[in-house]
């Protein structure tokens, strides 16, 4: 795939100037950005977003707020161009633990969420089937989640979130803790997911410099612009994007390897040292 | 690991034929320091076993009945009552009279038997309102902490999947935590218990093990006061196993992720 084959369709998601505070404390400043949809004619290509930045820098608060389970104090996130704020629910999230509900099942887990899009049972429970069969879990619904290994639980808790939101996924530090075989899956889970619909669109809060370059078509560096550190008025911002398009570094199978990713990772981590 | 070390060793887990062997030792152990112990006033097994046969001559069954009814009912209607009073506490108006009422617990039964002898209408309603009352407070303790330590992301979880706030309210609070009620119950079933010795020792009419238990005591008839002691227990102990088994029966998800199992 090259870079002239791809364009930006209508606008997904808009960050506009979020702020907010804490007991008067400042945690994000005037945060503005926004996810178009990329159309790469014959494609299916979703959105990957990775927002990296230093521990304690806010990406917590930001993600609370794009998953519209926390308002802002000033600004506002919209989804499909709506003239509202996101609602929780609009935006799936998958929490670094991957909480499911312990008192159901794999299938009590899916159905409460494939319900709420699909009325009729019958037709839920089968959407619900085909998730399971497409993500390797079809013999696993009968299942309490406390009999999931790590990576079933993730997959199961992807599903539950994608069942029910429009499109969006958030995925809270998806990378930590995993050894390098187990990123690499979840590296692949991320595209799957992401290439399933033209319009769907992951978020990808990390620290993890490299997974979320290897894994996103966009990066966010967030963080206090450099000489801001000691200026407690100010709170984070999104500093820096990259356009890995362009950079001719996405959708290419292998590209880790390459020197000009390796060259690309580079460059961010200075940029991140520098926050 | 030998089994010798293991039983002295941190978080040893030991296979079912291991434990097995281990109470069974020390329930050996109990019996032959009670049948050896020094200690003259301690009654001997035997005698305990004859005091027991002579109560249950006198009517201990009946009375075992009349008090194991009271408290089955005491903990049902204290169960359904605390458990709405903790689930209101959601509400953040009922936050107060539940902390309240948690505090409660510090008080004696004895300085408020006055009280409910005024409110009720008959001996039995008097004795069902202190039980229900002595277990109410620290039931209803149990179980708000237990709503209390809900994680956030359990609530976060509810929402992103589009639920409304009570919907939250009934998956996260009342269905998710329906394994812990059993374990707050299984306190509390075993407070009633000891609650309804000192009730029916408070309130004497209908008899009632608790009764019995007193008059053997005040003609210092020990073993007669152990082997209500001993039915007590074994009553106490089939209770606490038959909750268990319904919160096995009802919620096998909860023991999964434990290393102990009950």
């Amino acid at each position: 795939m090259t870079i002239a084959s791809y364009s930006f369709g209508e606008t997904l998601l808009k960050i506009e100037n979020v702020s907010l505070e804490y007991d008067g404390r400042p945690v994000l400043t005037g945060v503005t950005a926004e996810i178009k949809d990329i159309i790469v004619p014959g494609s299916i290509i979703g959105q990957v977003v990775g927002i990296l930045g230093p521990s304690g820098c806010g990406k917590t608060s930001l993600f609370r707020i794009i998953a519209g389970l926390n308002k802002p104090t000033s600004g506002r996130v919209t989804v499909n161009g709506s003239d509202r704020p996101v609602m929780a629910g609009e935006v799936g999230v998958v929490a670094q633990t991957y909480p499911l509900f312990e008192h159901r099942t794999v299938m009590g887990n899916l159905m409460l969420a494939a319900t709420k899009k699909e009325k009729d049972s019958k037709i839920a429970r089968d959407k619900v089937m085909e998730f399971l069969r497409e993500f390797g879990l079809e013999d696993k619904f009968n299942l309490y989640p406390a009999q999931l290994s790590g990576g079933q639980r993730q997959r199961c808790a992807i599903i539950q979130q994608i069942l029910c939101s429009e499109h969006f996924l958030l995925m809270d530090e998806p990378f930590s803790g995993l050894d390098l075989i187990m990123l690499e899956k979840t590296c692949e889970l991320i595209a799957k997911v992401a290439n399933m619909d033209d319009l769907n669109t992951i978020i990808v809060v990390t620290h993890d410099v490299t997974a979320a370059c290897s894994v996103a078509d966009h990066l966010w560096l967030m963080g206090r612009p450099p000489g801001e550190e000691g200026n407690a008025h100010e709170g984070s911002r999104i500093v820096k994007q990259y356009n890995l398009i362009d950079r001719d570094l996405c959708w290419q199978p292998g590209i880790i390897t390459t020197s000009r990713f390796t060259d690309f990772v580079r460059e961010v981590k200075e940029e991140f040292r520098r926050l | 690991m030998n089994h010798a070390v293991a039983v002295f060793s941190p978080n040893a887990v030991l296979n079912k034929t291991a434990v097995r062997i281990l109470i069974a030792s020390q329930v050996i152990i109990v019996i032959l320091l009670w049948v050896f112990s020094p200690f003259v006033l301690l009654p001997k097994p035997g005698e305990v076993l004859g005091a027991l046969g002579d109560l249950w001559e006198q009517g201990l069954g009946a009375e075992l009945i009349t008090s194991f009814l009271l408290n089955v009912q005491a903990i049902a209607v204290a169960t359904v009552l605390s458990l709405l009073l903790a689930y209101a506490t959601v509400m953040p108006f009922f936050r107060p009279i539940v902390a309240l009422l948690s505090k409660l617990r510090f008080l004696s039964l004895v300085g408020l038997t006055f009280f409910f002898t005024l409110m009720a209408r008959s001996g039995h309603e008097l004795k069902l309102s202190l039980l229900v009352f002595s277990v109410s407070v620290f039931f209803v303790t149990g179980m708000a902490d237990v709503i209390n330590g809900v994680p956030k992301e359990m609530f976060d979880l509810a929402r992103t999947l589009r639920m409304g706030e009570w919907r939250v309210v009934w998956e996260v609070i009342v269905l998710g935590q329906i394994d812990k009620v059993f374990d707050v119950l299984r306190q509390n079933a075993a407070i009633g218990w000891m609650m309804l010795t000192m009730v029916e020792g408070i309130v004497r009419s209908e008899g009632g093990v608790g009764t019995i238990l007193l008059d053997q005591n005040h003609h210092f008839r020990l073993a007669a006061v152990f082997a209500i002691q001993l039915t007590i227990l074994l009553l106490g102990l089939f209770q606490d196993y038959s909750i268990g088994v319904a919160k096995n029966m009802l919620c096998p998800y909860a023991a999964l992720t434990l290393e102990r199992k009950s």
